[in-house]
């Protein structure tokens, strides 16, 4: 199948955005998905339950609430905007977008795996000299990896498939902030019923990759 | 060592204060006493509501004195249960992971990889995946893991209670080898009698999170609260042995006790003089008043009974025999033969009721 150039725009511009966003989450979802696992401290189901928000919220929601916040108008987006950063109807708020709304995802899937985990090891660990940060880098993730990894595909697909919060805050402006999903959007209110057919393709056969994957992976993990 | 603490459980609150001094002091009780929540305590894995520990002269934890030493720095080679060997390490690894510690612990002589290596006889095993060892091996190396890590103390979790029997008898000469060899006190938690009376010299023998009694294992499990406490199957006669002569043909070994006596026991090709431990149920030996005859028992010895204690309709009676025998009667057997303090007896046992180790 050949594809436009338009449509491999999109699709790349989908891919390397949902990409950055999931590289930029992972860090702190690990970090976070690792204290929600192990540690216990007051009010910790509140900041569970805000974490887990943008899964259960209208994304149009999440979308104003970030527009709210980003905007030229906030604290945060007026400080952004005097230091050159703009957040907004551009592909930063793309990623923004994504990366809240796959946050969820990632933080939940990571936690299942970090609980699998028998303390006993991080234990048996610590009786041996290890300090924290060793025995979370050398026994911790390496057993952990394969939910992790599963997370971060979960993670990405959900990126791929970001619609109503992106919208809000970024905008579909062709060539600069629209992904996939607008895409298709905009072709089937445009008419354009084949290039939205091609693009569905691309979608549908992404989202059975990744959610492959990441089953498989999460298969495997539970038999080792 | 010192050992007091309390720490709440499920149905009971752990309440132990004990001091000892021990190569090797095993912790005997049943299923669900506290045992391993003890060990933990002291490795620090766990929270004491109240108490103090301290080895070797350094205080570990003392709430009084508001000291809480972390797990990491408390110097303590814990072998779990279940082994906790990580799976994703090659059996090098593992052993290795804990050998960074040694340089902040100061001991007079360091223990190196290669002695652990060879007394537990897994140099041939170094490169495997952990997982693809069988459950004697993986108990060995997660010993060498403790031991390599140059710890003061030894905490070993019941090491032989996921083995089979066979597998039993290859593993407790090693747990022998490592209290000769490496000279680190060890805690043994066990809830098998012979292992205690096997490796032991000093018994702790705990019950619903308290202390029963403690003591050298032969006199401490002579007590009516230690007796009570062992299971059926497991009251044993344990003894050092030494060759004397073996006879294939025969299908037996004579073997000296230490206080002198001769005995019979199933055929063991081991060289005059080799010294092993063997070991007879107190419910194979059986007690005559006069001298028997014409029967299939190998070992008939003359003794006398020094005391008999009585509970449930059973009677575990000392009999001293150059060593001390227990044989377990029945309140009936004593009754009928007349059986008394001083009461002069024979024991009678089968060369075949003998295990060694």
């Amino acid at each position: 199948m050949i594809l436009s150039v338009e449509t491999w725009q999109i699709t790349l511009f989908s891919l390397s955005v949902g990409l950055a966003s999931t590289l930029l989450i992972l860090p702190f979802g690990i970090a976070l998905a690792w204290l929600f696992a192990r540690k216990e401290w007051p009010l910790k189901s509140v900041l569970e339950t805000i974490v887990l928000l943008p899964l259960v919220m209208p994304p149009v929601s999440t979308g104003l609430i970030l527009l709210k916040i980003f905007g030229r108008r906030s604290p945060v987006g007026q400080w952004l905007y005097e230091r050159g950063v703009e957040i907004v109807f551009n592909w930063k708020g793309v990623l923004i977008a994504m990366a809240v709304m796959s946050f969820p995802l990632l933080v939940r899937s990571v936690r299942t795996s970090f609980s699998e985990v028998n303390p006993r090891f991080e234990q048996i660990a610590t009786t041996l000299g290890a300090s924290s940060l060793r025995i979370f880098f050398v026994i911790t993730i390496p057993l952990a990896y394969k939910g992790i990894i599963a997370g971060a595909l979960l993670a990405f697909s959900r990126a791929l498939g970001e619609f109503g919060a992106t919208i809000l805050l970024a905008g579909n402006i062709p060539g600069k902030t629209q992904t996939l999903s607008l895409a298709i959007y905009s072709f089937v209110q445009l008419g354009k019923d084949s290039e939205a057919y091609t693009l569905l393709g691309i979608t549908v056969a992404l989202a059975f990759l990744f959610v492959w994957c990441s089953e498989w992976l999460l298969r495997s993990a539970k038999k080792a | 060592m010192l050992l007091r603490c309390r720490i709440p459980l499920a149905h009971f609150e752990l309440d132990i204060d004990v001091s000892f001094d021990a190569r090797l002091a095993s912790i005997f009780g049943p299923s669900g006493s506290g045992k391993t929540t003890l060990l933990d305590a002291i490795a620090g894995l766990r929270d004491i509501t109240a108490g103090e520990i301290e080895i070797d002269g350094s205080t570990l934890f003392s709430s009084a004195r508001g000291i809480n030493r972390p797990p990491r720095e408390r110097g303590i080679g814990y072998v779990p249960q279940e082994g906790a060997l990580f799976p994703h390490l090659s059996v090098r690894k593992n052993i290795l992971f804990g050998a960074g510690r040694s340089a902040d612990i100061s001991r007079s002589k360091k223990i190196s990889v290669e002695h652990v290596l060879g007394v537990l006889e897994i140099g041939s095993l170094l490169d495997r995946p952990v997982t693809k060892l069988s459950g004697g091996e993986a108990q060995r190396v997660a010993l060498a893991r403790a031991i390599l890590s140059q710890p003061r103390l030894l905490l070993l979790d019941e090491p032989l209670a996921s083995l089979d029997i066979g597998l039993k008898e290859k593993i407790l000469p090693y747990l022998a080898r490592v209290r000769d060899e490496f000279k680190i006190p060890m805690i043994y938690v066990t809830h098998n009698l012979t292992e205690v009376l096997t490796l032991a010299d000093w018994v702790l023998m705990i019950r619903q999170g308290r202390l029963v009694t403690q003591g050298v294992p032969k006199e401490a499990l002579r007590s009516m609260h230690a007796i009570m406490q062992i299971p059926e199957e497991q009251f044993e006669n344990v003894f050092t042995v030494t060759f004397v002569e073996s006879d294939p043909e025969a299908g037996r070994t004579k073997v000296r006790l230490q206080a002198g006596r001769e005995l019979f026991i199933p055929y063991l090709p081991r060289p005059r003089n080799n010294t092993i431990q063997i070991r007879i149920s107190a419910d194979d030996i059986l007690v005559a008043i006069k001298p028997p005859e014409g029967i299939s028992a190998g070992n008939i010895l003359p003794g006398t009974v020094r005391r008999i204690d009585m509970i449930d309709g059973q009677a575990m009676v000392t009999v001293a025999a150059g060593d001390e025998f227990y044989a377990r009667l029945t309140v009936s057997a004593v009754k009928r033969l007349g059986l008394v303090e001083k009461t002069p007896v024979f024991l009678i046992m089968k060369t075949r009721s003998f295990r060694s180790l």
